[in-house]
């Protein structure tokens, strides 16, 4: 490829200063938060609670990472959840039959790098519409589960395993820093490469994207297995923390990493939208929980509560967004 | 381009149909009993699936599970209710995905004839042969005693609730209060929701730990919640006294190891074989027992052999024992 037409698929300059905007008012409402948390309660601002928030922060960010680049190309994966119990059920067994992390935690990604490999083969050579595909997905990968589990539970792993997802390095969580490493490995991937930027040319036009040189099919099969080896990643990442396994922690998990990646500012339409973002609309979810457990808020309305925040942010956000252009 | 499409899906659709039929099909002697659960995702109903089978061999019967595909959806449940009537068992044991939501289901089929048994959740209405369950409240309050008596009546006390409005969350976290106004010396710090889920305990318990120094017990209405609060207190490297519910595999594991102080037996596995006995009974024109409310038993360190066989290896109650396990 000549640097012509790689200089010709680069967004406009305009384009990317509005992603700024964006990701700078997403900061604000973050802070804002945190500014009413903090006053609200003494123990908010202390340093164990804030590696807490970004620690459970994360195991959204690593599901909604993936999701974001799908999201990109106007596509969705609703199978992300039901990817992570599956991969962590697989990964679990492997480890308790072998007694090998290593082999378990390859066995996650790889199975849930295949799951995402065949969501991009749905969508690309058969042409099913991303939100059907990964929604039978879904259920097959339910039923898979189910079946494979049969109503027990997997626990008890190695310590060192464990340390995966409960350690520290430094004072940190360990899980923080693969935080920030797959925060920069994605920003990089998405802003600064050519198949981040053809991926972000697919979501704002896949005829042109097509017509202009891309290979389409190729780089949306490569965003689906991304999204789906994120989702074996988290797996792992639960089965460290959480030391156990079963068929229905899926469930749980899809809808916040799909509410972190609108939150961030990821359009449905596909084309607009940051890793960055995505990481902030995570952590924004995170926040709200965090200050409801704090302020002893009724389990009555800590729904309802997340429910406002989320439209909120995205109404925010649609405002804002016009307002810049 | 209809035609063929129609085609490729007859060609899809019938072979998998015919394989589904075969798996489940019901063998032509001995009584067939339809037993419905809510969800193949809580251990819970495994047991009661398994005490279900384990009588049904015993009596000579057969059994015939229906699961929701997706975990207590009320649509689904419904349908298979309808599917059921067609097939016509010769009794169903059934467990309502929803209380109130499933009776017009229930009347289907009693308008269709076909004795049933209630098992776990008591349905809003139908006819019953029979209620086979446990006590959500005494659950409640009878660990939750358990749990005040270790720490002499007092200290500081989370609770950490199941899903809000749900029958069972109700019940327990009522008993678990009950528990709590008994002893003026221990404070309620918190009750929050963990929904059932062993992740959102987790976070919750650690989100708690940061506004509260000391926290001496903490009653989870599950046992995946227990252990998601016990894996927070790890991590921090704070004690504190955990109750669940439900008396799961892994909680008599963790109770084994001193990390859960006990769990209160929900007696999925009597419930399931109770439950078949009665529906077998009528059918056999044997007395039944109208209502068997089993008395909750706090597994604890001293008394968490008897459920540490696995499931196959568990013997259901004879007759004579229902009467003493709780009949009214």
């Amino acid at each position: 490829m000549t640097d012509i037409t790689k200089e010709a698929m680069m967004p406009p300059r305009s384009f990317l200063s509005q992603d700024a905007i964006q990701l700078f008012y997403r900061l604000l409402a973050a802070l804002l938060i945190c500014a009413v948390l903090a006053v609200l309660s003494d123990s908010f601002l202390s340093l164990g609670n804030i590696l807490n928030v970004l620690r459970q922060a994360s195991l959204t960010f690593f599901i909604a990472s993936g999701l974001t680049l799908v999201v990109l190309t106007a596509g969705l994966d609703l199978s992300v959840g039901a990817n992570v119990a599956l991969s962590a059920c697989i990964a679990g067994t492997v480890i308790h039959k072998t007694g090998s992390p290593a082999l378990g935690i390859l066995t996650g990604l790889a199975c849930g790098g295949i799951v995402g490999l065949l969501n991009g083969i749905m969508v690309t050579a058969l042409r099913i519409p991303s939100f059907i595909a990964t929604y039978g997905m879904l259920w097959v990968l339910n039923g898979l589960t189910y079946w494979y589990m049969a109503g027990e539970t997997l626990h008890g792993f190695p310590a060192g395993f464990r340390q995966i997802g409960s350690g520290y390095l430094f004072g940190l969580p360990i899980p923080v820093y693969l935080l920030l490493v797959f925060l920069g490995i994605g920003t990089l991937f998405a802003q600064r490469t050519i198949w981040g930027q053809e991926i972000y040319a697919i979501g704002a036009n896949p005829v042109a994207a097509r017509l202009s040189g891309i290979p389409v099919a190729r780089r949306l099969l490569l965003v689906y297995a991304v999204s789906g080896t994120m989702a074996g990643l988290a797996s792992i990442i639960f089965l460290s923390r959480l030391n156990s396994a079963e068929a229905d922690i899926g469930e749980s998990l899809t809808l916040p990493a799909i509410a972190a990646v609108l939150i961030g500012g990821t359009s449905l339409f596909g084309g607009v939208g940051t890793v960055f973002g995505t990481f902030i609309g995570a952590l924004i979810l995170t926040l709200v929980l965090n200050g409801m457990n704090l302020l002893s808020v009724s389990a009555n309305w800590q729904p309802l509560v997340t429910g406002i925040i989320v439209i909120l942010a995205v109404w925010l956000d649609m405002k804002t967004r016009r307002r810049a252009q | 381009m209809k035609l063929t499409l129609g085609y490729f899906t007859c060609s899809f659709a019938l072979p998998l149909l015919m394989a589904a039929a075969f798996t489940t099909g019901a063998r032509a002697d001995g009584e067939t009993i339809a037993v419905f659960t809510k969800n193949q995702t809580n251990p819970f109903f495994q047991t009661v699936r398994v005490g279900a089978d384990n009588m049904a061999k015993s009596l000579n019967a057969k059994t015939l599970q229906y699961i929701p595909t997706k975990p207590d959806s009320i649509p689904e449940q419904l349908s298979q209710i309808e599917d059921v009537v067609v097939k016509k068992p010769s009794a169903i044991v059934f467990t309502p995905v929803d209380y109130k939501a499933m009776v017009p289901g229930v009347e289907k089929i009693n308008e269709a004839k076909i004795p049933v048994v209630n098992i776990t959740d008591r349905s809003a209405g139908g006819k019953f042969l029979s209620f086979v369950g446990a006590d959500d409240y005494s659950l409640g309050l009878e660990t939750a005693r358990f749990l005040l008596k270790t720490l002499g009546g007092k200290g500081n006390i989370v609770i950490i609730e199941g899903v809000k409005g749900s029958l069972t969350n109700v019940d327990r976290v009522r008993g678990f209060n009950d528990a709590l106004k008994e002893a003026p010396g221990a404070k309620l710090l918190a009750s929050q929701p963990g929904n059932y889920q062993r992740l959102q305990a987790l976070q919750v318990m650690e989100n708690l730990m940061q506004s509260n120094s000391q926290i001496d017990g903490v009653l989870a209405a599950n046992d995946a919640m227990a252990v998601g609060a016990i894996e927070a207190l790890d991590g921090a490297n704070r004690k504190a006294q955990v109750i669940g519910i439900n008396g799961t595999k892994e909680a008599i594991d963790a109770i084994k190891s001193g990390k859960l102080l006990a769990s209160g037996d929900y007696n999925g596995f009597a419930q399931g074989c109770l439950g078949t006995m009665m529906a077998v009974r009528s059918l056999r024109g044997q007395p039944v027992i109208s209502e068997i409310v089993l008395k909750p038993t706090v597994i604890t360190k001293d008394n968490y052999q008897p459920f540490d066989l696995p499931l196959e290896q568990r013997t259901c109650p004879t007759f004579e024992d229902a009467g003493k396990l709780g009949a009214k």
